[in-house]
C-alpha cells in the first residue's frame, strides 16, 4: 500500500495479534466516530443501530458536524478535479482527527473516496495544488493522522463473536443472499498485495453465520448492484436490468434475504422495484437490508420504521 | 481522423490522455485479451467495449468522444481487478476520455441530471435535501470548487439557462 493510504488505514491483522481474544478491548480506550453516507439519509437505521451496539459495547462514539459529502459522485462525472476531490476529502480527515481516532464507513463510496482521495496525494503536482487550497482554510494535509480508517465490515468482521454474544435473535436458519458491492470487491488497492487480491472476500458470509442465517449462493453475486456510479440516474432503464437480474438472481437461488454493507446499494436494490413492474413486467420480492440494519433488530435496537417494515416480517418468529 | 490501417499512428489523443493523468500511459501494455469486456456490467446492456476503446485511443481516433459508449461505464473496477497486466486503471481511463469529452463541448446534456446534486452540494454540503453542516464549512466548498465545473452547473440551475432540473 502507498504512503498516503498506509498511514490512514485501521490494520485490522494487527489488532487481531495484540487483542485475540477480545478485539474490542482495542477500542476501548479509543474514540470512535461515524462517517456519515448521504444515502443514510433514506436509511437512518445504519447509523442508528451502528450507534446503539458500539455504545451497547461501552464505546465513544460520535459523529462528526464539520464532515461534508464525500464527492465521489461529482468526481465520477468530472464536475471537480482531482485536487478539488482530495481537498475535500482530506478537509474531513482533518476535521475528524481532532475529535476521534478511528473512524467507521458504513458506505463504500465513501470508504473508496476517503482513500483515492488519499491516493492522489502521491502525485506531486496534485499534492501541491491540494495543499494550496487547504491552506486558504488554515489547514494542511495530514501525511500519518493519529485517525485510522475502517470499512465496516472489517470492523464487524474482527468484533463478530463479541456481536454473537449480544443477540436477542437469531436468523434461525434464513436463507440469506450476500451483495458485497463493487467498490468493496474490486478495490484496486488489492492487487498491489497478492495476497489480499486472490483471497476470497466472504466476510459477509462470516458475520451472517453467526447471526444464525443459512449462506445462498446465487449467480449474481459479484455483479453490480445497477447503481454504477450513477448510472440509475443517467441510463435509468439499462442499468435497472442489472438490478433486475441481480435481484431475479438471488430470489431463484432461494433466498429469503439480502443483505448488503453499502447504502448506495441498497437504495439501488430498493428502490426502483415499482419501476421494474413497469419494465419487466415483474417486480423482484426479496427484501434487502444493510448489515447494520440487521444486527440492529436484531438486536432489539430502535430502528425506523423503513428497516421495520423490511426485516421484522422475517423474524417474528426467531426470538432466542 | 486515424484508422487503424493506416501506417502512421495519431499520438496526439493518447498524449493528451496522459498528460491529464500519469497513469495512463499503462494502457499501452494492453494485449487485448477482453477479459474485461467479459464481465462488464455496461457492455450487458450497451455498446460500451473498454478493449475497443483502448485500441481506439492508440490509434487516435478521437471519435470516442462524440459517442455516448464512454457514458456507459460503471466504474465498477471489475475489469481493473480482472486484467492480467499489472498497472491499467480503466476507471481513470474512462474519467480522463470524459473529460476531453467535456473539454470538446460533447455529451453537455449529461450535465443535466446532475443540477439537482450540484446545487445541494454547494448549497448544503450534501447531496441530500437536509444538512446540519456549519455555514463556514459550506463556504469553504464553495470555495474549493469556484472553477469547477460544478459551479458552472450551479450558477445555470440558478439562471435557468436551458439546464432543465
Amino acid at each position: 500500500m502507498e504512503g498516503y493510504i498506509k498511514s490512514v488505514v485501521l490494520d485490522t491483522d494487527e489488532i487481531l495479534q495484540t487483542y485475540n481474544d477480545n478485539p474490542l478491548d482495542f477500542f476501548k480506550d479509543k474514540k470512535i466516530c461515524l462517517f456519515k453516507a448521504c444515502l443514510e439519509y433514506y436509511y437512518p437505521g445504519i447509523r442508528t443501530c451502528l450507534k446503539s451496539m458500539l455504545e451497547d459495547f461501552d464505546l465513544q462514539v460520535s459523529t462528526s458536524l464539520e464532515q461534508s459529502c464525500c464527492s465521489g459522485t461529482f468526481l465520477q462525472r468530472n464536475l471537480i478535479t482531482r485536487a478539488q476531490f482530495a481537498a475535500i476529502n482530506e478537509r474531513n480527515i482533518v476535521s475528524i482527527n481532532e475529535i476521534a481516532d478511528i473512524l467507521i464507513v458504513s458506505c463504500n463510496g465513501c470508504y473508496l473516496s476517503l482513500l483515492r482521495g488519499r491516493k492522489f496525494l502521491n502525485s506531486k503536482d496534485i499534492r501541491e495544488k491540494t495543499t494550496k487550497i487547504l491552506k486558504e482554510f488554515k489547514k494542511d494535509i495530514l501525511f500519518s493522522p493519529k485517525l485510522k480508517i475502517v470499512h465496516i465490515l472489517d470492523f464487524l468482521h474482527l468484533i463478530r463473536e463479541q456481536i454473537g454474544e449480544r443477540l436477542k435473535y437469531s436468523l434461525n436458519g434464513l436463507k440469506c443472499a450476500v451483495h458485497y458491492g463493487c467498490h468493496y470487491l474490486n478495490l484496486l488497492l488489492d492487487k498491489k498485495d497478492i495476497h489480499s487480491f486472490i483471497a476470497p472476500k466472504n466476510k459477509l458470509e462470516d458475520i451472517l453465520t453467526i447471526l444464525g442465517g443459512s449462506i445462498i449462493e446465487y449467480q449474481e453475486r459479484d455483479s453490480c448492484c445497477g447503481w454504477g456510479a450513477s448510472q440509475n440516474v443517467i441510463h435509468r432503464d439499462e442499468a435497472l436490468q442489472i438490478t433486475f437480474n441481480k435481484l431475479k438472481s438471488a430470489e431463484s437461488a432461494g433466498a429469503e434475504l439480502l443483505v448488503t454493507n453499502c447504502p448506495t446499494c441498497l437504495y439501488s436494490l430498493n428502490k426502483f422495484r415499482d419501476d421494474m413492474k413497469d419494465l419487466f413486467g415483474e417486480s423482484p420480492q426479496i427484501p434487502a437490508v444493510h448489515i447494520n440494519e440487521l444486527i440492529g433488530v436484531l438486536m432489539e435496537y430502535e430502528c425506523d420504521k423503513y428497516c421495520i417494515e423490511r426485516i421484522l416480517p422475517l423474524i417474528e418468529e426467531l426470538k432466542i | 481522423m486515424a484508422t487503424k490501417n493506416e501506417s502512421k499512428n495519431n499520438w496526439d489523443f493518447f498524449n493528451r490522455i496522459i498528460t491529464d493523468v500519469d497513469e495512463n500511459w499503462n494502457i499501452i501494455q494492453c494485449i487485448s485479451c477482453g477479459k474485461c469486456v467479459g464481465d462488464c456490467p455496461a457492455s450487458k446492456i450497451s455498446d460500451f467495449n473498454i478493449r475497443k476503446i483502448v485500441e481506439k485511443v492508440l490509434i487516435g481516433d478521437e471519435s470516442i468522444l462524440k459517442e455516448e459508449d464512454i457514458w456507459y461505464c460503471f466504474l465498477c473496477n471489475k475489469c481493473s481487478k480482472i486484467c492480467p497486466k499489472e498497472g491499467i486503471n480503466i476507471p481513470l481511463f474512462i474519467l480522463s476520455l470524459r473529460n476531453e469529452a467535456f473539454k470538446k463541448g460533447y455529451n453537455i446534456p449529461q450535465l443535466k441530471k446532475y443540477v439537482k446534486m450540484c446545487k445541494r452540494f454547494l448549497e448544503n454540503g450534501t447531496v441530500m435535501k437536509e444538512s446540519d453542516l456549519p455555514t463556514e464549512r459550506i463556504e469553504e466548498i464553495k470555495k474549493i470548487c469556484e472553477f469547477a465545473r460544478i459551479k458552472y452547473l450551479h450558477k445555470a440551475s440558478k439562471k435557468n439557462i436551458g439546464i432543465e432540473e
